[in-house]
């Protein structure tokens, strides 16, 4: 049933509502930046690993270098070992201008030679004899960069080892690991702005089509359901389609709606003309018994009128279940098994037996219980009023019957009544439709059995029961069970 | 080892004869800054009396040191020291002092104006430069040729042995601290020409002295011919006064020391002695070493018209770095056997 949608109570909820519903655009920046601050953060982490070993490369070639030639001019004289430290050395050195050096030459045999006598000259990392090893070390207040080396004395009549250790402090390498970093660090964080930046500028141009679309709909009047004509980028695409199709289903249940309206009133002014007619008749009859008679017809009129106004009822409930309910898989043999049973004691008062045939213990289908009920409730109670028209010698009996048949589950309601002629066959599926007017009925009864029949792609047939009689043949596609459903 | 041993020796003996300070500026000023310095006082008073001046409510006591026992006393008295600025022309003993941490850093907008190389770390500034000249007695030269470099020095000795002989002086290096930075770059410039001018001196008896001004002293008197290795500044105040006196550049290459100043590590007034070496740096400092014809200044453009600026363009000139390098000259080893082939060569050491 077509309601208008609750209308938020006042506009104080609406704006809390409003704050209180996650912004698209804000996840959006807020994701975006936290990633592009974190990719930021890692390369300046990079940068600052990469620039101190760049540094550390750099001035330990320096470093290697003094040492070698400090190395070059170990010697001996008289017996002992000795250093000539030559001034280049130092002129190597010195291009780290800032930095303090000190350094120590000792030997296996001598002991301290020169240098400084309290510099820690125990290697950090394992010894190889004659090979160079680089590694950090405090001494006098700061922290240093040493250059280890020793290596046996290759002259023929010395002996043992020559150990010499180099050290300089390491402002000349933070000052470069610096001085790389701080550009590198500048221009990631210029890059990391500009991008969220465009970002929060590209987020406001990525939601402009929706924008365009709410103000599309919000500038309509309240009943323009034409398709949205506007052009907007394929993301939007789906979202326009589905919002078109809302609107059309929207229309063809208003149009519905509307049909329905007048022909209910159309159909309800008739009996209530001839309700009134009735009436006015009664009031003028002078006889007693020619009264009371015309006040019976005018009961059986109102009863007519009461059950054309429940069809009416049932039809807008059960056309508005069929159109708001999705359907499901059920078996119809309970629900048409209930119907018999609901409508057996009515019917049996009326002289009609009915009885319900059937092998199967299940028939299952895609479909709504409740429809398929109100379906059997219309054909079991035409049936069981056709079957009433027939002279009562005869025995009356209505068969409901479920037969399986290949991809078809096969209802049939066949009653032994008058029958319908050829020419009203094809006219009672019409809605307000009465084949005849001297049986009560609304002729809204076989219109809603196709509805509900097409809902559920059932094809329905009416044929002649012999000798008399119709038989109502329903067939409902049996549910095929394949991989894809579940 | 022995020359390790003739220091700490000398070392022990300066102890006792430290020299009581030379006051300048008012009594009752509230501050006192002492300044150790191997600055004589002739070439510094008008420097320090004007800074008094400046800032009356510093009073500045001055001790004359020599700059071997500078170093000794500032190492020794490192944790209280009894100056608070150190003021020295042996660069490399200055240098050391800051390479081993004795010093501190000093910062300013006097100091940041300094040129790179005249500073290091900020903790040792160079506040004037020091040619390294020879000086002779012109009497002795008369009809002769005065000799202009090194090469001219040594035929001079060859060509006149007996004359010469005893009348040369030079620095002793085993106690001045200078003496040792200039013959150690001398043996670094040119060492086959340091060789065989050692040979000669010490072929012919040369006399060894602690300074500058006792040697200038002797050729003024007459005493000796050539002084070897003499500070620029001091021999051209004097040259300008006596008429005797003739200072040489020697055309081969010049030595140029600067003079530098250190703050020691934990200076009881560093405040002052920033003021002051900021005062030595400032122009008003710089201006009065050459208008009062007492020192060369550190920044070139105040140079223009020096009272005695021998230094012309065909100069070879050598400046000593103020960085690491000065370290090699004092490693132990080096300086024990190069002490050794000195005193070997002037034929001082006894045992051998």
């Amino acid at each position: 049933m077509w309601r208008k949608l609750p209308q938020p109570t006042n506009a104080l909820e609406h704006s809390l509502d409003y704050q209180h519903s996650p912004s698209l655009r804000g996840r959006f920046i807020v994701v975006g930046s936290f990633t592009i601050i974190l990719i930021a953060a890692l390369a300046i982490k990079l940068v600052f690993d990469y620039s101190e070993r760049l540094a550390d490369i750099s001035y330990d070639r320096l470093l290697r270098s003094a040492l070698l030639q400090m190395d070059e001019n170990v010697g001996q004289e008289k017996g002992e070992i000795t250093i000539d430290i030559p001034w280049s050395a130092f002129a190597t050195l010195a291009q780290a201008s800032e930095d303090r050096v000190f350094y120590k030459v000792e030997s296996s045999s001598q002991g301290f030679i020169t240098g400084y006598y309290d510099l820690d000259s125990t290697p950090a990392l394992p010894v190889e004899q004659g090979s160079m090893q680089f590694f950090d070390r405090q001494y006098s207040g700061e922290t240093l960069r040493f250059a280890w080396l020793e290596r046996y004395m290759t002259e023929p009549d010395a002996s043992g080892t020559v150990r010499i250790v180099l050290a300089h402090t390491r402002l000349s390498r933070e000052e470069m690991a610096a001085s790389v970093t701080q550009r590198a660090v500048e221009l990631i964080t210029l890059v990391a702005l500009v991008s969220i930046v465009l970002l929060v500028i590209g987020s406001q141009l990525v939601l402009r089509p929706l924008h365009r679309i709410e103000k599309e709909l919000e500038d309509r009047t309240p009943g323009d359901l034409t398709p949205l004509t506007l052009k907007t980028p394929r993301e939007t695409y789906h979202l326009k389609m589905v919002i078109n199709d809302f609107m059309k289903r929207l229309q063809t249940n208003l149009e519905e709606l509307e049909n329905y309206t007048g022909n209910a009133a159309h159909q309800l002014r008739t009996p209530i003309a001839s309700l009134k007619a009735l009436a006015e008749n009664a009031r003028d009859i002078g006889k007693p018994e020619e009264q009371h008679q015309a006040l019976e017809k005018i009961i059986q009129q109102c009863e007519a009128l009461s059950d054309t106004v429940s069809f009416l009822l049932n039809q807008a409930l059960i056309s508005h279940r069929l159109q708001s309910k999705a359907l499901g898989l059920i078996d119809i043999v309970q629900p048409i098994q209930e119907s018999c049973r609901a409508q057996a004691l009515t019917a049996f008062r009326k002289g009609v037996m009915l009885s319900f045939e059937t092998d199967i213990e299940e028939a299952v289908i895609v479909g709504d219980t409740m429809a398929i009920e109100q379906m059997m409730q219309n054909l079991i109670e035409n049936a069981v009023r056709y079957s009433d028209l027939v002279s009562s010698g005869e025995r009356k009996e209505v068969i409901i019957r479920i037969t399986p048949l290949p991809n078809v589950y096969r209802v049939q309601v066949i009653d032994q009544g008058v029958g319908i002629s050829d020419i009203d066959k094809q006219r009672v599926f019409e809605r307000f439709y009465r084949g005849r007017y001297d049986i009560p009925g609304s002729g809204v009864g076989l219109s809603l059995v196709k509805d509900i029949a097409s809902h559920h792609k059932a094809d329905v047939v009416l044929s002649d029961t012999e000798p008399h009689g119709t038989t109502v043949t329903v067939d409902f596609p049996a549910f095929q069970y394949t991989g894809d459903h579940l | 080892m022995k020359g390790l041993v003739a220091f700490f020796c000398l070392y022990w003996s300066v102890w006792g004869s430290a020299a009581t300070p030379v006051w300048f500026g008012d009594r009752a000023a509230p501050r006192v800054l002492f300044i150790n310095s191997t600055l004589d006082m002739t070439s510094f008073q008008p420097l320090l009396e004007r800074f008094v001046a400046l800032y009356p409510d510093v009073r500045i006591g001055y001790v004359d040191v020599n700059t071997l026992e500078l170093y000794y006393r500032t190492v020794s008295e490192v944790n209280r020291p009894t100056a608070s600025l150190i003021l020295s022309s042996a660069m490399d003993l200055q240098l050391k002092l800051v390479n081993d941490g004795f010093t501190q850093a000093y910062r300013s907008d006097e100091t940041s104006r300094l040129a790179k190389r005249a500073k290091w770390r900020d903790e040792v500034f160079a506040f004037s430069y020091e040619p390294v000249v020879m000086m002779v007695n012109k009497n002795a030269f008369v009809g002769g040729q005065l000799p202009e470099d090194r090469q001219s020095l040594l035929s001079y000795i060859r060509q006149n042995d007996e004359q010469v002989a005893g009348r040369m002086g030079t620095y002793d290096i085993r106690t001045s601290g200078v003496g040792y930075l200039l013959a150690s770059q001398d043996a670094r410039q040119a060492d086959a020409t340091w060789g065989r001018l050692l040979e000669a001196f010490g072929s012919h008896g040369v006399k060894t002295y602690c300074c500058s001004s006792d040697i200038i002293d002797d050729v003024a008197s007459g005493e000796l011919l050539v002084g070897y290795n003499l500070l620029g500044s001091y021999a051209a105040q004097r040259a300008n006064e006596d008429p005797n006196l003739e200072m040489i550049i020697p055309k081969d290459y010049t030595l140029m020391l600067m003079r530098t100043a250190v703050i020691p590590k934990h200076a009881a007034n560093p405040q002052d002695a920033g003021r002051f070496l900021d005062f030595l740096l400032s122009d008003e400092g710089q201006t009065l070493m050459t208008s009062e014809e007492l020192l060369y200044p550190i920044r070139p453009n105040l140079n223009d018209a020096h009272f005695a600026m021998p230094l012309g363009p065909t100069r070879t000139i050598r400046t000593v770095d103020l960085d690491q390098q000065l370290l090699v000259g004092r490693d132990l080893v080096k300086q024990r056997r190069f002490i050794r082939n000195w005193e070997l060569a002037l034929e001082l050491s006894s045992d051998d």
